[in-house]
């Protein structure tokens, strides 16, 4: 009896130790390892899902290249004088002011995606931001109380719901897009604030306008190193354009559960 | 009995460590801290020291990034039309214009250190995620990498979702489609000269 107590504890005492040892896995961070289309044998056997649909492109190409000239011409110049006029913490509160704005986009996707615990933070945020933090300009909610920014839109809602990307559209000064996330962002105007303010089409242009500057100067050089890596610049936008979408839509799947790894 | 019930339970104690062989964190963190630790050395920064900066750093990573893997998946279908030597130019190529791309990046970051925030193992592959701080924001750069007996080597790099190998196999086909494998040596070629 002792000898068979001995040995069936042993046992579980191996056992426990083996599944000590397997994966440990993190629901905080998106499953890479679902698609591995890469084994040459299986390159014409890509996922249709993972296919890029781009009819367009020749005009695409062609605003791209407007878009670049544009960059290096106009762009660039002038987010380079506004960051030396004006420092960065100011530059900071003005992108801080522009994305607390738009809260109720990001609130109003999250709880479309089913992610309510972000939608929570999203409130908080508006919340804190808009009164300690002085209408948005300071980022009172993440500094003090550590709840990060959440991404929420509405190309990420409809690609949660299974709605396709439909083709790819490189728009001139705009960039990268598709057919869905030019829907989204179409469908976000009807709750930016800054569209109900009874703005002329110029004022509406600057204000958006000087968001995106303020933005570009405060993101580096990544247009620039982008550029410098790839071997076809336009390729390389539209394919992490995509997979940058994608993920997105993972992530907003992923939120509630554990990553459910698919066979 | 009760010596050899004691002896036995200290040994499984002790073994359980056994249970758990080197895991992919565990080998891609010494090569990541070495990483850092190049870069972030003053005496090595600046472009007059790039030559020598790099082979260090390549030291380092080779036997970590697997980078005939890398070539292989980038070019896909090609990969097996082309001759062995092809396939041996191709990755010594390849290797330059990564070496370029992810270290040219990571010297231009402000941040010295690396997070680790996850581990996801299936099916022989793997995922490492970690986060790299630049300029007061952290974002997350996802390492995929594949076992190959009891080594774990690296064979692309995400980050936000972006794949390194996926954007480059997509410019080759467009590339190969267009100037064929020729075409494609050559404008790896002048790239990575530009790059110099």
């Amino acid at each position: 009896m002792k000898k068979i107590v001995v040995i069936t504890l042993t046992f579980c005492f191996f056992a426990a130790g083996a599944m000590a040892a397997e994966e440990k896995t993190s629901s905080a961070v998106p499953d890479l390892l679902q698609d591995d289309v890469f084994l040459e044998d299986d390159y014409d056997a890509q996922d249709d899902a993972l296919v890029i649909s781009d009819p367009l492109e020749p005009m695409n190409r062609a605003f791209f290249s407007f878009n670049d000239r544009l960059y290096f011409w106009v762009l660039k110049p002038v987010k380079t004088g506004y960051s030396y006029v004006v420092p960065r913490d100011i530059r900071d509160c003005v992108g801080n002011f522009f994305r607390n704005l738009a809260a109720p986009i990001r609130l109003v996707n999250a709880l479309l995606q089913g992610r309510f615990s972000d939608a929570g933070g999203v409130v908080s945020r508006f919340v804190i931001n808009s009164t300690l933090g002085v209408y948005g300009f300071a980022d009172v909610a993440k500094i003090e109380f550590d709840i990060q920014p959440q991404r929420a839109d509405f190309g990420q809602t409809m690609g949660f719901y299974g709605i396709g990307e439909g083709i790819y559209i490189c728009w001139p000064i705009l960039g990268p897009a598709t057919v869905r996330s030019t829907t989204g962002r179409l469908g976000e105007a009807f709750f930016y604030p800054v569209s109900y303010l009874d703005l002329t089409w110029s004022q509406t242009i600057v204000a958006y306008g000087y968001d995106k500057l303020n933005t570009l100067s405060l993101s580096g050089d990544i247009y620039e190193d982008f550029t410098k890596y790839s071997l076809d610049p336009y390729v390389a936008a539209r394919q992490a354009f995509y997979d940058y979408r994608r993920n997105l839509v993972k992530k907003a799947q992923g939120q509630e559960n554990n990553f459910i790894d698919e066979p | 009995m009760k010596k050899i019930f004691l002896s036995i339970v200290l040994a499984v104690f002790f073994s359980t460590g056994v249970f758990a062989a080197e895991g992919p964190t565990d080998q891609l963190r010494p090569t990541l801290d070495q990483l850092i630790k190049i870069l972030s050395d003053a005496s090595l920064k600046g472009d007059a020291k790039k030559v020598e900066r790099r082979e260090k750093i390549m030291a380092v990573v080779s036997g970590r990034f697997d980078f005939k893997e890398m070539s292989k998946r980038v070019l896909g279908k090609t990969w097996s039309e082309i001759t062995p030597e092809q396939q041996a130019h191709f990755t010594t190529l390849m290797t330059k214009l990564l070496e370029n791309n992810y270290i040219g990046q990571l010297e231009g970051y402000s941040g010295e250190t690396v997070e680790y925030t996850g581990e996801r193992v299936k099916d022989g592959r793997a995922q490492v995620s970690t986060l790299v701080e630049n300029n007061g924001s952290k974002f997350p750069v996802h390492y995929i990498l594949l076992q190959e007996g009891t080594n774990w080597v690296v064979y692309d790099v995400n980050i936000e979702g972006v794949s390194l190998i996926r954007n480059y196999r997509a410019e080759f086909s467009s590339i190969l489609r267009k100037d064929g494998y020729d075409g494609l040596v050559k404008t790896i070629e002048e790239k990575n000269k530009s790059l110099e």
